[in-house]
């Protein structure tokens, strides 16, 4: 659906490049959301600009259904855009019009016909929930309600991919969640693809299918949420997933790891729920014991994250060890580890 | 006094229409140059929509030059030009051409203020829909920033009225050039306060209306 083939966006300025995006490679399929998470000035905004060409690519290629964007001319272009909805963190609604205009506003640019733009917007509006507001100007309205109407406006054209640059960050985490719940109808409805950039875990653990990570212009990491969450590989990965996993082994613990057996264990799907590790107290001849350790939900899979002690002779251990890899991921909590 | 006043009451009148007269006319032309230069001025600047470098240079140079130049010596400097415009270069015709040299440059500016006050945000969202520069210009650009415009040119205006009452110089008529060659000329004191009155009226009401007209524009 949409292709990042090795693109580079180099900014020029007074005393020197700065190159805001790497040698980027991404493929975002259709229907899916896709999240890409990165500290300030990591590049996402670029990124998402680069989709609808609001940025050239210095090099590389973007494309969209195989299409070059490159390629295609300013009018062609112009085409392409009303295909891609965008929305943005201060919303960027016209404060003359009204919401009923705001959300017409595409269709007029497009010279779509009167008695067709009623009934498209009409319909929109019902389905954010914003039909009362239509006489409404954007300064009679809450935050969570303009990001309403710019999700409405950035589906008046019947887009087929939605772009959203922190669409959520000016939001409070009340209005977050349902601005979120949204986003999701909108991709089960509609079967857009959304692309969504955001510096917040929480919105990439909550909605995202996949999501890419994203550091000094490059892409360091990219997996499923699931994935991503219950392995981190990167430091700057496992930051944010600790940003809302709170993984972290309490202090407390970690300075007597050398003396003592700690593991931690990470559940998913199939083992969650599972008596795996009362069964190997069973087994063998060990004593567990968890210290610390929280399960949640990623992409509705459980998923968990204990850090636990064994207590027994040395080779006992190691063998109830050995017998819960074959059904989860164990490692020994090392002080360097974390 | 009574008697004096009656006697300049038609005169009175018949200024204050000049002036009003050539208040509008230069207004008119004003606005007709000053708003493509001031929309030119911000689509040809650096990012700007239509970034052109030599052209926004040419433009800024040219609109500073009038507007370092006091009305006054504007007003003598171009005389040949309103010679060559209006056929003279006294009377009320001719003394609109100085004002729309000052007034036009100045709107320029002002207006140019007042679309670079638009959210730029809102511009990016036009060009994210697939607007092009033209729509983004009419559609967006001019409708948001209206009501600033507005409010400006009621400024431009004022200033306008207090530029035309200096016209009398050239014999341009109008209230000012009553004061002028009534009140301060002759020493006819009550004839120069009706005139000053009539102005400070006339100031207010321009005023009370660029206000009311600016607060409607908010909400298109
Ligand atoms: N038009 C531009 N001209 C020059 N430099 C730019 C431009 N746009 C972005 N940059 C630079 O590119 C880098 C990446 O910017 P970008 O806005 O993509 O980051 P970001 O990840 O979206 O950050 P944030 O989370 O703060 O929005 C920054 O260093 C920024 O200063
Ligand atoms: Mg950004």
């Amino acid at each position: 659906m949409i292709r990042f083939d090795q693109v580079t966006k180099t900014f020029e300025h007074e005393g020197g490049k700065l190159t805001a995006v790497d040698q980027v490679n991404l493929e975002i399929k259709k229907g899916e959301i896709f999240g890409v998470i990165g500290f300030s000035g990591a590049g996402k905004s670029t990124l998402i600009r680069l989709v609808n060409q609001l940025e050239r690519p210095t090099s590389g290629r973007v494309l969209i259904n195989d299409q070059d964007l490159s390629a295609l001319s300013t009018r062609e272009l112009r085409g392409i855009r009303r295909n891609i909805g965008m929305i943005f963190q201060h919303f960027n609604l016209l404060e003359t019009k009204t919401v009923y205009h705001n959300v017409a506003f595409p269709l007029l640019l497009a010279g779509t016909p009167k008695n067709e733009v009623k009934e498209k917007v009409e319909e929109i509006l019902d389905f954010v929930g914003l039909k009362d507001r239509a006489k409404h100007y954007p300064d009679q309205l809450s935050g969570g309600q303009k990001q309403r109407v710019g999700i409405a406006r950035a589906l008046a054209t019947s887009p087929s991919i939605l772009l959203c640059d922190e669409a959520t960050s000016a939001l409070d985490p009340e209005t977050t969640k349902s601005i979120l719940k949204l986003l999701r109808k909108v991709r089960d409805e509609y079967n857009i693809t959304i692309l969504m950039i955001t510096h917040e875990m929480n919105v990439i653990k909550k909605i995202c299918d996949r999501v890419a990570v994203m550091e000094d212009g490059s892409v360091i990491e990219q997996d499923t949420i699931f994935n991503l969450f219950s392995n981190p590989q990167h430091p700057t990965t496992q930051k944010f997933v600790q940003s809302v996993m709170n993984d972290e082994i309490p202090a407390s613990i970690l300075s007597e790891v050398e003396s003592r057996h700690i593991y931690r264990v990470t559940f998913n799907e199939g083992t969650a729920g599972k008596p795996i590790l009362s069964s190997v107290a069973k087994k063998f001849d060990v004593d567990v014991n968890v210290l610390y350790g929280q399960i949640t939900e990623l992409q509705h899979i459980p998923f968990g994250n204990l850090v636990v002690e064994f207590q027994g002779n040395q080779e006992e251990i190691l063998k109830a060890v050995n017998d819960i890899q074959q059904a989860v991921r164990i490692q020994e909590v090392k002080v360097d580890a974390s | 006094m009574q008697v004096n006043l009656l006697e300049f009451w038609p005169k009175i009148l018949e200024a204050t229409n000049e002036t009003l007269v050539m208040v509008f006319i230069a207004l008119v032309l004003a606005c007709l140059i000053g708003i493509p230069l001031g929309i030119a001025l911000v689509v040809t600047r650096d990012q700007g929509l239509m970034e052109n470098r030599p052209v926004f240079n040419t433009l800024n140079i040219i609109i500073n030059f009038f507007r370092s130049v006091p009305f006054i010596i504007l007003l003598v400097a171009i005389l040949p030009i309103t010679r060559f415009i209006v056929g003279t270069s006294i009377g009320t015709a001719a003394a609109v051409v100085p004002l729309v040299f000052f007034s036009g440059p100045y709107i320029a500016r002002l207006v140019e203020n007042s679309l670079l006050e638009v959210n730029k945000g809102v511009v990016e969202a036009a060009e994210a829909m697939g607007a092009s520069t033209w729509q983004i210009i009419y559609r967006v650009l001019l409708p948001e920033a209206l009501s600033s415009i507005v409010l400006n040119i009621t400024i431009a205006t004022i200033g306008l009225v207090g530029a035309s009452a200096m016209a009398g110089f050239v014999g341009g008529g109008g209230l000012g050039d009553l004061a002028i060659t009534y009140g301060y000329q002759r020493f006819e004191t009550d004839v120069m306060i009706v005139t000053v009155i009539l102005l400070v009226i006339l100031v207010q009401i321009v005023q009370t209306l660029g206000n009311y007209l600016s607060k409607k524009l908010r909400r298109l």
